[in-house]
């Protein structure tokens, strides 16, 4: 039987703190978006953002334990079996873990389109990876994403940080530069990230006056 | 709270009577969640968690159990489901589960491969059937309602109406549902519905039936 608990999911631990457990990728789910989180040594356990970007429509439900949601600026506390769902994609959301046990499931999606994975799960589960400094591990899951997301701008970013750090400056280049042809977004963020110090010379890189 | 969010408590919303003996918590009708389906069944000790079933070919589900235990039973296997266990079930391949505790919840989540969630109002019409049953026939008729205006070009919703008519006992506007489904179903996935649905038995005798067939 294809079961898991939510204990024995992967912990992919996050920048911001927050644990992020893949259920959709576990289970190889094609028709709808879905995973769970817990918390972090900070308490984190949903990342502050929109879903302005993607356009997703989102609900999470408290599986285990207390967390305190802030959405639209005001503070909701939730315990197992309630859920907020927001409907507007521009709704600013977060939340924290009131207790150490607390865990959520999250459903989303883009309401009328077909459910397409998001590019942002290969690059959280490769992100440990790349701070740990274990770059074909890194190198294998960003490839995965590629397949299934031929020539997505974040991936190829992605890559481009890998291969900058593990000294590959021209396959750095060249995937950087793909990136910023397909998303002039990623010239910008290019410009401060630290992961492009030893190729920020280079003439072939992306510069901000170009 | 604001128009773009909503907080809900599974134990606010009032549960449903479904088939064999199931209790529904409609949260997709609830929530009016778009992107997916959702819901969630909740029973007792030894009571049945959702109807015994196949999916349709491509529909994936997710079932999470939020309180209790229960235990699955998924093709030929049967496993031990405590609180925190989420079972993944591919399309058509059997499913059934059993409340090992009383109070046990299962929240489940579905879709289609490929394709945009749409929702029939399957859940809608086990709402509208049930007030219907306990004489609520305004809240029941409102519910049926507001499924067709939310996807008023969509064979099943007209559909699920035309069972509901038909249970009602109102003919008449049960064939004008069920020819409104008819008319858009270009694919003609309803057909193996009119077959064997027996929420449509009060009509069969009905000339207008075997129009509706032929």
């Amino acid at each position: 039987m294809n079961l898991a608990h939510i204990d024995e999911l992967d912990r992919v631990e996050m920048p911001d703190g927050f644990v992020w457990r893949p259920v959709r990728r576990h289970f190889g789910i094609r028709a709808f978006g879905t995973n769970a989180y817990t918390p972090g040594a900070n308490g984190r356990i949903v990342e502050e953002h929109t879903e302005q970007t993607y356009g997703h429509e989102e609900m999470y439900l408290v599986l285990r334990g207390r967390v305190r949601f802030t959405v639209d600026g005001k503070d909701h506390e939730l315990g197992p079996g309630q859920l907020v769902h927001v409907r507007d994609p521009s709704v600013r959301r977060a939340g924290v873990a009131l207790t150490d046990d607390a865990a959520l499931l999250a459903v989303g999606g883009k309401p009328g389109a077909p459910h397409e994975v998001s590019a942002w799960e290969y690059t959280f589960f490769a992100s440990p990876h790349v701070r740990e400094g274990r770059y074909d591990e890194a190198r294998r899951l960003l490839h995965e994403g590629l397949e299934e997301k031929p020539g997505s701008p974040p991936i190829l970013y992605d890559l481009a940080c890998v291969e900058a750090l593990a000294g590959e400056g021209d396959k750095a280049l060249e995937l950087l530069n793909e990136a910023v042809a397909a998303d002039e977004r990623f010239r910008k963020y290019a410009q401060t990230d630290d992961d492009f110090v030893s190729i920020r010379d280079d003439p072939r890189f992306p510069h901000a006056d170009a | 709270m604001s128009d773009g969010y909503t907080i809900l408590s599974l134990d606010e919303v009032e549960a449903v009577p479904h088939r064999e003996g199931t209790n529904l918590i409609p949260v997709r009708h609830a929530l009016g969640f778009r992107p997916a389906g959702v819901n969630a069944w909740k029973a007792d000790s030894g009571g049945q968690v959702m109807p015994p079933h196949e999916e349709d070919s491509g529909n994936e589900e997710l079932y999470v159990v939020v309180q209790g235990r229960a235990t699955f039973t998924v093709g030929e296997e049967t496993a031990d489901a405590p609180a925190g266990t989420l079972v993944f079930v591919p399309p058509q391949v059997f499913r059934s589960a059993k409340a090992e505790e009383d109070g046990t919840v299962v929240f489940v989540v579905g879709g289609s491969i490929g394709e945009a969630f749409n929702a029939g109002g399957w859940d809608s019409f086990s709402i509208a059937d049930w007030y219907r049953q306990e004489g609520r026939n305004d809240e029941a008729r409102a519910i049926m309602e507001q499924l067709i205006a939310e996807k008023p070009d969509y064979w099943a919703v007209h559909y699920n109406a035309g069972c509901f008519e038909s249970l009602a006992g109102n003919a008449d506007a049960a064939f004008e549902h069920l020819r409104q489904a008819k008319e858009l179903d270009a694919a003609g996935d309803s057909a193996q519905y009119f077959s064997g649905d027996s929420d449509l038995d009060p009509l069969r005798d009905d000339p207008r039936f075997q129009e509706l067939l032929g």
